[in-house]
């Protein structure tokens, strides 16, 4: 017991000092996991919603395969970028192993599925009133797309708040694809695996706590976002 | 004097999984008028009207906007006859906004500046009686102010021809009345040619000028009143229209199997007391329900099913006929034509 209650006091002096190293770990997480979430948006939410209100052939499978895509392990995705970017793979030449861009290209693969998924569910549960009000109105087909998204806005929204959550909580891929350096990959979660390893509970302490507190302001926004309903 | 034609069918066909559900051979609404697509449930009436304010396009045929085939040439003519025309749906959808931002959305969307927007959206609230609403959370409305907001959004982009598809199928009574007034306001004041449908018979005799009456897809003659469907059966050298399990009328007819038949409520002779005649249909039922249509009295009597008979108002006093009254009801088995 007195190993967690000293890894809680060191774990507050960390916090409270504002130690430079734990600082330095949760902006990179910060920055890796909201660049990766911006191209998943940009990708994923027009692709979510030309699934949701376009339909075509084989759009079940498509569905399934997406749901599906929810719950890969991150070590799945690790793997599949790992062997695409290492030396040997086909992109190698590119020399993106153990930097940040590799943690990127893993974060967006692990949170690509769940924009398109939510956005998908979100599109279809409104699109064919608000597309056919907004046609009516006069709008053209791209307004009246955008007038579906709007509508959509708040789950839109959760989708995204989804897959950040998704990406600053995940281990296996930036395990695998940054390496863990120090000062170069070092993720929130990679340094928890590390210290706690090291017996340096109170390090991973304090950064599981500030990723908590990360997870629960990303929550409250959402709830403040969906309660504003004009 | 010569109305100018506004919207023209030719014939329309329309088809869902191979089932022809519209086939109209020609049809025309003048400007200026108001129209009532009337007809039982699945008759084609939303499909017309989906058709005709461009939303779905026809499989066959043509629709002539101001005399313009429009589906020829879609890319150039679709948007631009669309914006001259709305349509309202049956359940009102309002963005998740102000009521001031669901009107403006039509008028943005055109690109017409912010300051020119706000005297016309309080122009459209002034209406439809809603002054004064501007700043609400639409989504805060009862469904007859819904409906009304739906509205101004539709006048608000001055529309030549505004579409209703059922404005009053899902609001309360008072809201009906309230609705009514402000469609024949809006084609008074504004010239707007309303095209709306309804399955209330009554409401398209008070409000409209000219009716599409359709059934199974097709336009038909009469108006939709007294029209059953059921099952033809041949008993004792007589054919029968079964239409429940304790309801059929005597017809004739060279069809066989299911049909709809029709039966004009002026071939239904109503009377106090049953008398024998050659007619073989011949039930007794309780009046529900009792209005004045074109100085003619029109009673529902209830048989198990609901008949619509007409009367001319001398012999409803003669009668006295009220709601509840017994009445008994006779017609020929040649005045049930069948489809």
């Amino acid at each position: 017991m007195s190993f967690i209650i000293e890894g809680l006091q060191k774990a507050f002096t960390l916090i409270l000092s504002l130690d430079q190293e734990i600082f330095r770990i949760v902006l990179f997480s910060l920055r890796v996991s909201s660049v990766a979430i911006l191209f998943a948006s940009i990708i994923g939410v027009p692709i979510g919603f030309l699934i949701g209100s376009k339909n075509f052939w084989g759009k079940p499978f498509v569905v399934i395969l997406l749901n599906n895509a929810l719950a890969i392990p991150t070590v799945v995705i690790g793997i599949l970028v790992y062997s695409l970017i290492s030396r040997v793979g086909p992109l190698g030449y590119f020399g993106l192993l153990y930097t940040p861009t590799a943690v990127i290209i893993g974060q967006f693969l692990l949170s690509l599925p769940i924009i398109i998924a939510l956005t998908h569910s979100a599109i279809q549960g409104i699109d064919i009133k608000v597309r056919h009000t907004a046609l009516t109105l006069g709008a053209t087909e791209v307004q009246a797309a955008l007038a579906v998204i709007s509508e959509a806005r708040y789950a839109v929204m959760s989708a995204v708040i989804a897959g950040f959550g998704r990406n600053i909580a995940e281990v296996g891929a930036a395990m695998m694809l940054g390496g863990n350096i120090k000062g170069s990959t070092r993720t929130m979660t990679t340094a928890i695996t590390l210290e706690t390893s090291k017996g340096e509970y109170g390090f991973g302490i304090a950064l599981g706590i500030i990723l908590l507190f990360i997870s629960l302001s990303i929550n409250i926004l959402l709830s403040y976002f969906q309660s504003r309903k004009t | 004097m010569n109305k100018e034609i506004l919207l023209q069918i030719e014939k329309v066909k329309k088809r869902y999984n191979d089932r022809v559900v519209l086939d109209i051979d020609t049809s025309t609404f003048e400007k200026g008028q108001v129209y009532a697509v009337v007809g039982p449930n699945g008759s084609g009436k939303t499909t017309l009207i989906n058709i005709l304010s461009l939303l779905d396009k026809p499989d066959e045929g043509k629709i002539l906007f101001k005399g313009k085939d429009i589906w020829q040439n879609p890319k150039q003519n679709i948007l631009n006859s669309r914006r001259k025309m709305t349509l309202v749906h049956q359940k009102p959808f309002l963005f998740q906004t102000t009521v001031f931002n669901n009107i403006a959305y039509g008028l943005k969307i055109r690109g017409i500046p912010v300051h020119q927007n706000e005297e016309k959206i309080h122009k459209a609230l002034a209406m439809v009686g809603l002054s004064g609403f501007e700043k609400r959370n639409a989504l805060q409305l009862s469904g007859g102010e819904a409906q009304r907001v739906v509205i101004a959004r539709a006048l608000a982009i001055e529309p030549e021809v505004l579409f209703l598809d059922e404005p009053t199928a899902n609001i309360d009574l008072r809201h009906i009345d309230v609705i009514e007034r402000i469609i024949k306001k809006i084609n008074r004041e504004m010239k707007t040619t309303v095209i709306f449908n309804t399955h209330d018979l009554s409401q398209a005799y008070r409000l409209a000028d000219g009716m599409v009456s359709l059934l199974d897809g097709k336009v038909v003659p009469h108006v939709p009143e007294n029209i059953f469907r059921g099952k033809i059966i041949h008993e004792n050298d007589i054919q029968w229209l079964e239409i429940t399990d304790n309801i059929r009328f005597s017809i004739i007819a060279e069809k066989k199997g299911m049909a709809y038949i029709f039966i004009d409520p002026g071939d239904i002779i109503i009377s106090c007391v049953q008398f024998s005649s050659s007619a073989q249909n011949s039930f007794t039922g309780k009046v529900i329900r009792i209005y004045e249509q074109n100085h003619l009295i029109r009673l529902v009597v209830d048989i198990g099913v609901h008949l619509v008979c007409v009367m001319n108002k001398e012999s409803f006093r003669e009668m006295n006929l009220n709601i509840g009254s017994q009445a008994c009801i006779t017609f020929n088995a040649s005045a049930v034509k069948c489809y």
